[in-house]
């Protein structure tokens, strides 16, 4: 393969990425799955039943583990055992992704709100309809997305100069392992946005959170109760955004520094390139942290207790 | 958590290993790749025997960790599934796979378990108990559905087909989200023991389903007959779970409506 091809394939790679992180992101912030779950299931204990879905299938990285391995391996063995083509494969593979999603979505809505019932809390089918094919459809584009770069990793991509192709690992493997890096990232990237930012945006910076706020999060939107589709209006602005970039970024310059470093020094140049990038990166987020600190900080010093 | 006329853990121990094993014997060594699917309703039963253990465990209050704890399971569980078939190959007697891999298993989940309480002083009675029988659970899910893709428990085939595939990719992180995602999707003070049970039946079937589907590549009959079973057990397990959270919920399962009186 040239190398031209490569980069066209890292490049192709990252682009699938981007989407695929911003649509977990957004299919977590419809279903309130991870960081502002805890805010959600903790709202009706503390006096504010809401008509937000509760998805809570284990956290957000095994969640998408499941969906990409699930598709992965249906893609597998479509391709082992038929001649339809790969498209069509992983396409029909995400399908089956995203059916997964819904199912176990649909009963954690359930179960959730039934075992709050002491607390008032109502298990409402319009919320349920409403949102499961929304967050079906965000599954299905991050399944296939992910899907369609495992399957580039191990079948398409070839060594430049020793022309030898494909990963060690089996295709639904790195599927996995890739399911659980866009769950991560969606976690700790875009989560933040709707989880902290969309709650606590009216207190100040570094003020500190009191548990008891936790159940504001199911509370006012910009028009009437908060709804899960005003979650997503929300979060489409920066946190989805921000997590493509970011899962795009880590599957562009993973696939970059090893396809355009592989013979350097026996391999050992990818490594350093690596390594490189992380300090580079880390660095820079310092930066920026103590950008931000000096700019919106600094933290008020505790003058004693406010009266509420 | 008040049950009336509850299973306790000791039947649902006593199922999920006697029905796990004798699905996985039955399903390995009768000779008739047909009956492959037994493995997967073995599978089944062990799952349920897993979330069970993971309801007791969690009901002290570890909000987070019930996630955590499937993984733990299934990652204690694929380490004794490999290393017992491959043992059951390297003595040239398969038939003891199975069993040397769920006795590796049971010691693995106790000794992890007497570390987190003991050591880590997590002081939570049944800590013990309950990671055994989560190592155990793990362990029976993940031979019963490799056996069910390979249809057979030679070491040499599940590495074949099970391994090398990536099959080995689903059946894991299904099989964990099988035993966690029961409690996990009904935490709460009103969660009951039926309820939380029918659906660790629908999350094993889920995972026969995908598993019974990949290994449609391996021998398509047999696969289809799998994920055909493991189809129906869902939708019978999945109307049950309806039918029970609907009792449960009440007059609180409503069609559409504003929130309850007082709770603006």
């Amino acid at each position: 393969m040239e190398p031209a091809m490569g980069m066209g394939l890292v490049a192709l790679m990252g682009a699938a990425a981007t989407v695929a992180g911003c649509s977990e992101d957004l299919e977590s912030d419809i279903g309130s799955q991870s960081n502002p779950n805890s805010q959600v299931q903790l709202a009706a204990q503390v006096g504010y039943p809401h008509r937000i879905f509760n998805k809570a299938i284990s956290g957000e990285p095994p969640s998408n583990a499941m969906i990409c391995a699930a598709g992965a391996g249906v893609a597998a063995m479509l391709m082992a055992s038929t001649d339809v083509s790969p498209l069509i494969a992983i396409a029909i593979g995400a399908f089956v992704g995203a059916l997964l999603d819904g199912i176990y979505s649909v009963t954690s809505y359930i179960g959730r709100s039934t075992s709050q019932k002491r607390f008032n809390q109502y298990v409402y089918l319009d919320v349920l309809r409403n949102q499961v094919l929304s967050l079906m459809g965000h599954a299905y584009i991050t399944t296939f997305c992910i899907v369609l770069i495992s399957y580039v990793m191990t079948y398409v991509m070839v060594d430049p100069i020793t022309g030898l192709g494909g990963h060690p690992f089996p295709f639904p493997v790195i599927a996995l392992i890739w399911g659980l890096c866009v769950g991560a990232i969606g976690s700790s990237t875009g989560d933040v946005h709707y989880g902290a930012e969309r709650e606590f945006q009216d207190f100040k910076f570094g003020s500190g959170l009191n548990a008891a706020d936790s159940g504001n999060i199911t509370r006012f939107a910009e028009a009437g109760i908060r709804s899960s589709i005003d979650n997503a209006w929300f979060c489409s602005k920066f946190g989805g955004p921000a997590t493509g970039i970011a899962f795009g970024m880590v599957v562009f310059l993973d696939n970059w520094r090893s396809t355009v470093f592989a013979h350097v020094i026996n391999g050992w140049g990818a490594v350093i390139a690596g390594l490189t990038i992380v300090l580079v990166l880390a660095l820079y987020n310092r930066k920026l942290e103590t950008y931000a600190r000096k700019k919106y900080g600094p933290f008020p010093e505790y003058a004693g207790d406010i009266e509420a | 958590m008040s049950e009336v006329s509850a299973e306790t853990a000791n039947q649902i121990d006593a199922k999920g290993i006697v029905i796990g094993l004798v699905g996985i014997y039955i399903a390995g060594m009768s000779g008739i790749p047909y009956l492959a699917f037994l493995a997967g309703i073995g599978a089944i039963f062990a799952t349920k025997m897993g979330a069970n253990a993971v309801r007791s465990v969690c009901s002290y209050g570890i909000g987070t960790g019930v996630p955590s704890i499937g993984m733990l399971a299934l990652g204690m569980g694929i380490i004794s599934a490999m290393f017992g078939l491959a043992f059951g190959w390297m003595v040239d007697i398969p038939f003891l796979g199975p069993i040397v891999g769920l006795a590796l298993a049971l010691a693995i989940g106790f000794i992890v378990g007497t570390l987190a309480n003991k050591v880590i002083k997590l002081n939570i009675p049944v800590m013990e108990r309950c990671l055994t029988e989560i190592a155990g659970a793990g362990v029976l899910v993940l031979t019963g559905l490799s056996v069910m893709v390979a249809g057979s428990l030679e070491f040499p085939d599940i590495a074949r087909d099970v391994v090398s595939t990536g099959y080995i990719a689903p059946i894991f992180i299904l099989g964990a989200l099988g035993i966690l995602h029961p409690f996990n999707a009904s935490l709460g003070p009103d969660e009951t023991q039926d309820r939380t049970m029918v659906h660790a039946y629908s999350c094993g079937a889920i995972a026969m389903l995908i598993a019974g589907i990949c290994s449609i590549a391996i021998n398509p009959i047999a696969g289809a007959i799998s994920a055909v079973v493991g189809l129906v057990i869902w939708y019978v397990t999945f109307r049950g779970f309806v039918k029970l959270a609907k009792r449960d919920a009440g007059a609180g399962w409503v069609g559409t409506g504003l929130l309850p009186p007082g709770a603006m």
